[in-house]
């Protein structure tokens, strides 16, 4: 018994860590882009992405969490030998966390999910021999990795093409985009909902066949477009007072600027209280010199753009909501799948793995990611959302839509793919739509590169944790 | 020693090692803002074109020499701005515009403040006076020059407009429009530059040889910024995204 209540131990310590890991990095990146764009200030973002990511692991987390459990590594293989599956997930979490802090000190773009899996891979493939792996699912997930990007840029790039075509050829871009906002608030939540409800929810024991489940996402999706629209209609234009800036005349720049230059020279000389006068209006002169230089700058066609930013502000917190929940539905499998795997060993001494990941360990990753968001996570955010200034809420709404359609519905078919390279994917969308002032591509070539690094190592490390635990208990 | 204010700084600075900001990172700078920065340097030559002529009407040459000294200087602060962001274009950054027409306008902006300074240098060669006989015309012409570059300037300061629709839409519509404009007045300063030139050739005989040559050329470098400036309008339309 002993030796089994200390892996247990082990087991949960591990889990909970990777839990806490994606918390605390992984939901910065999928939650940053609403935050760099000041759709949601930092606290928000915070509160938003806590509940939405425990929802998400919450309700819809066992899929993925039942494909890292079972469907990489037949547990069949280990009947003869359980323990060994348990220090196989254990030395995976183990492997995961400790190449994911590598990772991180030398700043590689590397995916939690891609780690977790390379090292289930490894300690199957070292352990289990080759037969152990499912490689025609292993295949499909791989290519997951692949598509998954791309369909998170294709999404973003048709939703971002959409809103250019829609509003931004309007002759009123306000009013076009109050118009198109039920339309999307509707695919949002219908989508949203669709993906809860259809054979999902097992966990409240609510079974809808796809039908029934069609009507409700359907309704949800047409309440929330009715409640909605109200409230976008209220949003005013914001062209309050018409500040036509009068075009001055070069000369008048000019003289200003000559002004600015003899003032300062002034105030360099002066001292006391003429120097503080001078100071003063210097910075004056400074203002005005520069709004006359400006000249046409300050216009009515600005001030649409920022109301329609304003609209997509709003419907950006739905966005991050949706990728808050998405990214807490696949993720929490990274730490929880290979938990539920070692604790199903532990517990009975068999490999038998019960129909599904108990409700309660979903919880626990929920709770674990929450935890890494509120010690750690929240720093993360704050960073990345300093440093991305130039995403405006047009764009962070369609990067999000891209890619929490694309996670939510790898999710629900149990395929564990990362967050943060489909949201780099859906931004790259939004570049190619010309949306963005300029894209780092070294970080793509980057990201390629950790893929084919990440596996080896986690497998590597696995196997390596594997014997260590072997070794430990025998 | 490190006070430790700036060792406060860096803490976040060491904490930033431990994260993983991968979309950050995605994240580059933004290649328009320098651009216009760029621009408002050779704008600062440009106003100083004006102001040379405004000193040779005066007769003040000293204020010339001055003047032409300045215009080197911002000429140089121009350039700088131009490595530093021909720099950022280097390699692996994905720009909403094609990168071959970007470091066109940077060196079409570029070229503007080399004929200002061009302009400076023409000027300090000998004392030159403005005769009697062309002054009026060479004011209109050189008025006209200026405000061609103004729209071309405008046109510049759009472009964040631009970026934030994207090149598309009504912003681009406006831009266009901008465009014609400044086509039909690099098309008036061509019309005024022929009368100045027919007004100095009624001088031929009259004027030393050297200074026919000298205004030719000065009138040739003062019409080359608005030959310029069309050209940047028409860099900057091919980047936009029109109806049709």
């Amino acid at each position: 018994m002993g030796t089994e209540s200390v892996l247990l131990g082990f087991t949960l310590l591990f889990g909970v860590y990777m839990a806490w890991n994606v918390g605390a990095n992984d939901v910065a990146n999928a939650m940053g882009t609403s935050v760099g764009s000041r759709a949601l200030t930092l606290r928000r973002a915070v509160v938003v992405a806590a509940i939405m990511e425990f929802c998400g692991a919450f309700f819809v987390g066992s899929h993925v969490s039942d494909t890292v459990r079972r469907g990489i590594v037949n547990p069949e293989i280990f009947v003869s030998n359980p323990l060994f599956l348990a220090y196989g997930m254990i030395a995976a979490l183990l492997a995961a966390g400790a190449w994911l802090q590598v990772a991180s000190y030398y700043g590689w773009p590397v995916s939690t999910t891609h780690s977790i899996i390379g090292a289930i891979l490894g300690f199957g493939v070292v352990i289990g021999g080759f037969r152990a792996v499912y490689w025609h699912q292993v295949g499909t997930i791989v290519m997951s990795w692949i598509v998954s990007p791309l369909m998170g840029g294709i999404i973003a790039y048709l939703i971002f093409t959409l809103l250019r075509r829609r509003i931004f050829y309007a002759s009123n871009p306000v009013e076009a985009a109050k118009k198109l906002t039920p339309w999307l608030v509707f695919s949002l939540f219908f989508v949203l909902t669709l993906v809860m409800l259809f054979k999902g929810l097992k966990n409240l024991n609510l079974h809808l066949p796809f039908a029934r489940a069609l009507e409700f996402a359907t309704a949800i999706g047409l309440i929330a477009a009715l409640v909605s629209w109200p409230l976008v209609r209220r949003i005013r234009a914001g062209v309050a007072p018409q500040r036509e800036l009068e075009i001055q005349p070069p000369k008048v720049a000019k003289a200003l600027i000559k002004a600015v230059k003899n003032l300062r020279q002034a105030q360099t000389d002066s001292s006391g209280e003429t120097h503080y006068q001078l100071t003063r209006l210097l910075s004056e002169v400074e203002m005005l010199a520069k709004t006359a230089q400006r000249g046409m700058e300050v216009e009515a066609g600005g001030d649409h753009l920022k109301a329609v930013e304003r609209i997509f502000a709003y419907l950006q917190i739905m966005s991050a909501c949706f990728v808050a929940f998405a990214h807490g539905a696949n993720d929490v499998a990274n730490a929880i799948g290979p938990l539920a795997a070692a604790v199903d060993v532990l517990k009975t001494g068999f490999v038998a793995m019960e129909a599904s990941v108990p409700i309660w360990m979903l919880a626990l990753g929920g709770l674990g990611i929450v935890v890494g968001l509120a010690t750690w996570g929240w720093r993360v955010i704050e960073t990345i959302g300093k440093k991305i200034t130039e995403l405006t809420p047009t764009r962070g709404f369609s990067a999000e839509f891209g890619a929490a359609m694309t996670i939510v519905i790898a999710s629900k078919i149990g395929l564990p793919i990362s967050t943060t390279h489909t949201l780099v994917g859906a931004v790259l969308g939004i570049g190619l739509a010309r949306g963005l002032g300029a894209l780092n591509l070294r970080i793509v070539r980057d990201i390629i590169v950790s893929w084919i690094v990440t596996i080896p190592a986690g497998a590597i490390l696995a196997v390596l944790f594997f014997y260590v635990f072997r070794g430990l208990f025998g | 020693m490190e006070s430790l204010d700036e060792r406060k700084e860096k803490i976040p600075h060491l904490l930033e090692n431990l994260m993983r900001t991968i979309i950050a990172r995605l994240f580059g700078r933004s290649p328009i803002p320098p651009l216009q920065f760029h621009m408002s340097k050779v704008a600062e030559c440009v106003q100083k074109v004006d102001d040379l002529f405004s000193a040779l009407n005066a007769g003040d040459y000293e204020k010339i020499k001055t003047i032409s000294e300045q215009i080197s200087e911002s000429e140089h602060a121009a350039d700088l701005a131009k490595d530093d962001l021909r720099n950022d274009l280097a390699h692996g950054v994905f720009l909403p515009v094609d990168k071959t027409t970007l470091l066109t306008i940077l060196a079409l902006q570029d070229s503007i403040a080399d004929k200002c300074e061009d302009i400076g240098v023409l000027l300090t060669l000998k004392r030159l006076e403005l005769s009697e006989t062309f002054k009026d015309d060479f004011q209109q012409f050189l008025s006209k020059n200026l405000e061609t570059f103004g729209v071309a300037q405008r046109i510049i300061q759009q472009l964040d407009e631009l970026l934030s629709t994207s090149f598309a839409g009504v912003e681009a519509e406006k831009v266009k429009k901008m465009v014609d404009d400044v086509a039909f007045k690099e098309h008036e300063a061509d019309l005024l530059q022929r009368r100045l030139l027919q007004r100095l050739f009624e001088l031929e005989s009259a004027m030393p040889h050297g200074t026919f040559y000298l205004w030719q050329k000065i009138f040739e470098a003062v019409g080359n910024l608005s030959n310029l400036s069309e050209n940047l309008g028409h860099r900057v339309r091919t980047l936009l995204d029109l109806k049709s």
